[in-house]
């Protein structure tokens, strides 16, 4: 008995010693940046990896043909390619890569990895690949070492800012080929480097992917060889915290750096707290109302009169008070891309017109409908929230509506095979153009897919205005077809777009350089730390 | 006096000295007191809940949304939604104590069944029996939830058939525990010897002394099917958004930790049941328990 | 009977039960009404039937649901358990890398309840119905009243972010790298490589979330301890026992606590398990990454080969903790030995 108490004292003493020793561990000499975040990464490969965070790793350990500006999207900047041209009947852009730029592994950049890395997110055809697909990039050669050429169907004047996007990430041709890669016609059955990509990176940015547990942490370390200007930071870790409130609390007492999911009330709690600094900019998520067009789907919702009707049921107000911070757009086209029309052309709640309509349509006593949802919350945006307001404010005009979430995949299943009668969801633009809106269009992406809001079911004049929206270059000439094109989504359109939440960060105010971009979250590169 | 009525004062003294022992013993376990008070209460207050409270639990006024208690008439402040916390409260009781009652009724019914038989049958029956109530209770809780919420659809309902398939193997194991013990008892063997049949020696006599055991357990259960409500809410998978289920309000709650009232007062609401049905459960074995008096 | 015997007959009833199992978590994985198909593959290729059925071909769904259960049954036996559709990993790698979190979680939670439950329900048992009884039941009792992840967050916020007594969410302070992988478990991982400063921190990140999962099971453990212990100290060998003049402490400890355990035991193998999944909650309030969050994810995204793997695996752990729990029985209770 005696015996058995010494040995337990001595290890509950040793317990307690290395506690002391542990609890107070000092920072060591690394410069190290901690990211939460609620990880939702698909991949780190650029032809398969299509989610926020993805872009934000990306953004660090690889390089595009050409950039945005640090803080916003007003003009394309050089990155790899240092010039470029494009043809006259803009469907040839030949581009002329730089000397300076260098693979982490020392490889100079070339053409050939260019032309590889194009035709691989091509050809193995995973999320991100319909932004190269043989509909909008027809062909790109490699003309000598250090010049090529895409040339593209059909003139588009956005595809400069296309490129931009981390998906176009250059890879290394060699080290990926190495590693189970190719960029033949049959990639999406016979590449296997996703595997070899997810863990490492082969690329041209100021960081290097040291590893990558999925649903726990990724980890950059800083490229040693790399060929520009060095980050601050030696090294940054994103981590998997998935609820909002734990990463509230890991912010305030510095076990993070940065916080990326906070909802505008727990912002608005941080606002004015010693030591933690908050960022607020534009929002680019749009949330909407989608009413699939085809009758049997939609039901009621599928009449232009009640989608009109829903659009002036809504409390536009009351969203605003829900997302602090937050605009009412005036239609799908994120509002800050050129030309979008801003809140003071939104929808204004008009109960009686709504009432009027529904009554024109055939439904004086309303109906009763389901709304499918993902039980989702988007960058501290809870979906569950808007839609009891939905109910409500619908519920006014004698608009039942029975909520149904989803699991995020289940829900997501029935969206993408257009199978959901009332929809709400939210999009973020792909593209930092308003030709983002034409997704939205008949024939567009989401309309014809998810809603089954095709072509064929609008005027042969919003058809041609379509089909010209899409090529044309000339900038006035542009803002005034997308005009045209918006007016017609707020009187015609199938969706009712009703909130864009602003966006906010929080993160500790000894960081400098926080920078929030929509096309790629936040370039780790530009920060650093008051010393 | 006649007979007949010496009988009957008799018979009704007899059921005095019943209430008089229960009083008595009740007396001396002042937490089953305080426990029995609290349940009957939020009964009340389920019962009497649209008059009870000021306001209606789903009416939404986003102007007035996270009101602290007391502000603009709220008496326990409002939600993310503008909804009045005090009045979602009140009703929230008539779902969540339902609910927790359904689970453990309809899971301790089938549990109670098949424990007894595989107790009295024994044999092989006892030993199937027992390899399909492990093979539930291996099951991890929460794919069990996950799968019948993702087939079934997120609801009250649904989230109560989940917990009953989960439930149920405890009741079995108990019962089946009781009933093996009584079986080899004296008095049994009486009744048998006197030429009573199986059914009559298991309706008669083994199920009414099983009945005390298993309430102890039923009562302490009610916390917890509550409790796990919360959870799965957590999770996403209990009722709807809209609904005021103690569970569902607490899950939503914390991500408006700063402001307090959304989760502290469903939560001290779950607190109190689950502690009053602890009191009662404890104080009920101790009473019925023939060992310890 | 012997040891041999019963043992025996334990484990051939085990077997049935197994077996079982992998059927009902076949069924649960293929009951999810959406196709996996259109959870996992990304749009471009669902358009291409090549793809899609390539797809179908590698994970088996192109076959009827008998046939799928006897392929997976088989690759079972020779310890493949598939490979998970979200993570691209063989489940067993997952399994490494998300158990070992989880069952250092457990075990300190564990023994915390161990400790405070045993201590509560022998002061209430022993000083039956005093004040003290009262006080110790209500203490417990209110631990175990409120939801999990609300204590979480309280204790998150006031002994983490206030006080600062406590480190924060996560196994270790992000910055740290882990130690050398040799169990997974942090604790002994960094014993074994000699940072005792890891193991510093590593405990003083477990402190708070097993303390809260712990006093779970402590008001089971001391209702369970009170309860039985009640029923020995009124046996006779008890009341013998005192009536030799044996001194009350000795009594307990020494004739009655050891025979009011084997409840106890049992309670331990059922909590085990259940805190094995359970955890989930705890989990995702402090971003601990353990098989209660990784089976929650696999739940959610369909991804049917995870959460097979999955329930199996915790299925087979609960079964081989019981069974453990029975043989020791054998051991605590005589009755059997005699049967």
């Amino acid at each position: 008995m005696a015996y058995r108490g010494r040995l337990f004292s001595m290890l509950a003493l040793t317990l307690v010693v290395a506690l002391l020793i542990g609890g107070g561990l000092a920072a060591q000499e690394e410069r190290v940046l901690v990211i939460g975040h609620a990880e939702q990464t698909d991949s780190y490969d650029p032809a398969h990896g299509f989610t926020p965070t993805t872009g934000l790793v990306n953004r660090a350990t690889y390089d595009t043909l050409v950039t945005f500006p640090d803080d916003d999207a007003s003009e394309i900047l050089p990155s790899l390619a240092t010039e470029w041209t494009v043809s006259d009947d803009g469907l040839v852009y030949t581009f002329t890569l730089g000397d300076e730029a260098r693979f982490s592994n020392g490889d100079p950049v070339t053409a050939e990895d260019v032309v590889f890395s194009i035709l691989r997110l091509q050809n193995v055809r995973s999320n991100p690949g319909f932004l190269a697909g043989p509909d909008r990039i027809a062909s790109v050669e490699a003309i000598d070492e250090k010049t090529v050429a895409f040339t593209l169907p059909g003139p588009r004047p956005s595809f400069l800012v296309e490129l931009t996007n981390p998906v176009f990430s250059i890879t290394n041709a060699d080290v990926v080929r190495a590693n189970g890669g190719t960029d033949a016609a049959d990639a999406a059955e016979t590449d296997t480097a996703r595997d070899y990509l997810d863990q490492n990176s082969a690329g041209t940015g100021p960081y290097l992917l040291e590893s990558w547990a999925p649903q726990d942490q990724t980890s950059l370390v800083r490229n040693p060889d790399y060929w520009g200007e060095p980050p601050y930071f030696d090294r940054v870790i994103i981590v998997n915290i998935p609820e909002a409130a734990t990463q509230k609390a890991a912010l305030e007492s510095g076990q993070i750096d940065i916080a990326l999911d906070l909802t505008p009330d727990q912002i608005a709690e941080l606002e004015g707290v010693d030591g933690i600094s908050i960022f607020t900019g534009p929002g680019q998520w749009t949330h909407f109302l989608l009413m699939n067009a085809d009758p049997e789907l939609g039901g009621p919702v599928s009449d232009p009169l009640v989608q009109l009707a829903i659009r002036y049921a809504l409390d536009y107000e009351g969203y605003r008070e829900l997302w602090s911070g937050s605009v009412t757009p005036g239609t799908n086209m994120a509002y800050i891309l050129a030309g979008a029309f801003q809140q003071d052309r939104a929808f204004t709640r008009d109960l009686d017109r709504a009432r009027e309509l529904l009554a024109e349509a055939g439904y004086p006593d309303g109906f009763d409908i389901t709304l499918s949802y993902p039980d989702y919350t988007a960058f501290g945006v809870n979906m569950n929230t808007n839609a009891q307001k939905i109910q409500a404010d619908l519920a006014e005009v004698g608009i039942n509506v029975t909520l149904n979430p989803g699991e995020l995949q289940v829900s997501l299943e029935e969206y993408r095979n257009g199978r959901q009668g009332f929809g709400y969801w939210f999009w973020g633009p792909d593209i930092l153009d308003p030709i983002d809106l034409l997704s939205f269009v008949p024939g567009g992406k989401v309309a014809a897919e998810r809603a089954n809001w095709t072509i064929d079911m609008v005027d042969p004049e919003i058809a041609a205005l379509i089909e010209q929206a899409q090529v044309e270059s000339d900038p006035d000439t542009r803002l005034e077809l997308f005009e045209q094109l918006q007016e017609f989504m707020q009187q015609e359109g199938i969706f009712a777009p009703f909130n864009v939440p602003a966006t906010q960060r929080a993160y500790r105010s000894d960081l400098q350089g926080f920078v929030w971009h929509p096309q790629w979250e936040l370039d780790v590169a530009l920060l650093s730390r008051v010393e | 006096m006649s007979i007949s009525s010496t009988t009957s004062s008799i018979r009704a003294s007899a059921w005095r000295e019943q209430f008089a022992y229960i009083g008595y013993q009740v007396r001396h376990h002042p937490l089953v007191l305080i426990g029995l008070v609290i349940v009957v209460g939020w009964v009340l207050v389920a019962l009497f809940a649209p008059f009870l409270a000021p306001k209606e639990p789903l009416a939404q006024n986003v102007t007035d949304r996270l009101q602290p208690p007391g502000s603009r008439g709220y008496v326990w402040g409002t939600d993310e939604l503008g909804r009045d916390i005090y009045s979602r409260v009140l009703y929230g009781a008539r779902i969540t104590i339902p609910a927790g009652l359904a689970v453990i009724t309809i899971g301790s019914v089938i549990g109670v069944l098949v424990g007894a038989i595989a107790g009295y049958v024994g044999g092989i029956w006892d030993e199937v029996l027992m390899r399909i109530t492990e093979l539930f209770m291996a099951f991890p809780t929460i794919i069990l939830a996950m799968a019948v919420t993702a087939a079934l659809g997120p609801d009250i309902r649904n989230a109560i058939i989940a917990l009953v398939i989960v439930w149920w193997p405890n009741y079995a194991r108990l019962l089946r525990g009781i009933v093996l013990e009584i079986k080899n008892n004296e008095y049994i063997e009486a009744a048998r010897s006197a030429g009573a049949g199986g059914s009559y020696i298991l309706f008669r006599t083994i199920l009414p002394n099983s009945v005390a055991p298993a309430v102890v357990l039923m009562t302490l259960d009610i916390g917890n099917a509550i409790l796990t409500f919360a959870g799965l809410s957590f999770l996403g998978l209990g009722p709807d958004p809209t609904s005021p289920e103690w569970g569902r309000m607490v899950a939503i709650g914390i991500d408006f930790f700063g402001q307090w009232w959304m989760w502290l007062f469903p939560g001290l609401a779950i607190a109190s049941l689950v502690m009053a049905f602890n009191f009662i459960g404890d104080g009920v074995r101790d009473i019925f328990d023939p060992r310890l008096r | 009977m012997s040891l041999q015997v019963y043992i025996l007959r334990r484990f051939l009833f085990v077997i049935p039960l197994l077996l079982g199992i992998t059927v009902v978590a076949f069924v649960i994985a293929n009951a999810v009404p959406a196709d996996p198909i259109n959870a996992n593959l990304p749009q471009n290729a669902l358009n291409d039937e090549r793809l899609v059925q390539a797809f179908r071909e590698k994970w088996g769904l192109d076959k009827p649901p008998v046939e799928q259960y006897l392929t997976y049954l088989g690759n079972l036996l020779r310890g493949d358990m598939g490979v998970s559709i979200k993570t691209r990993n063989p489940i067993l790698d997952d399994i490494r890398q998300f158990l070992p979190a989880t069952i250092e979680l457990a075990t300190f939670s564990i023994v915390i309840g161990l400790a405070l439950g045993i201590s509560v329900g022998v002061v209430s048992a022993v000083w039956k119905n005093s004040l003290i009884d009262y006080l110790a039941r209500t203490f417990v009792v209110i631990g175990v009243s409120f939801p999990v992840f609300v204590l979480a967050l309280v204790g998150l916020t006031v002994f983490h972010v206030q006080l600062g007594w406590v480190a924060g969410p996560g196994r270790l302070d992000f910055i740290i790298r882990n130690p050398p992988h040799v169990t997974g478990l942090f604790t002994i991982d960094s014993i074994l490589a000699g940072q005792w400063d890891k193991l510093g921190n590593a405990l003083s990140h477990l402190v708070l979330p097993s303390i809260i999962l712990g006093s779970y099971v402590a008001g089971i453990i001391a209702r369970i301890t009170r309860s039985s212990l009640l029923e020995v100290l009124g046996m006779d060998y008890v009341r013998t026992a005192r009536s030799k003049g044996v001194h009350e402490r000795r009594v307990i400890m020494r004739h009655a606590l050891a025979n009011a355990m084997i409840p106890v035991v049992t309670i331990i193998g059922i909590s085990y398990g259940n805190l094995l999944v359970g955890s989930v909650l705890i989990e995702s309030i402090f971003a601990w990454p353990g098989i209660g969050r990784y089976a929650f994810r696999a739940s959610t995204s369909q991804d049917f080969p995870a959460i097979m793997g999955v329930s199996i695996l915790i299925a087979f752990i609960y079964v081989a903790v019981n069974f453990i729990v029975d043989i020791l029985y054998y051991f605590l209770d005589p009755r059997i030995r005699v049967a």
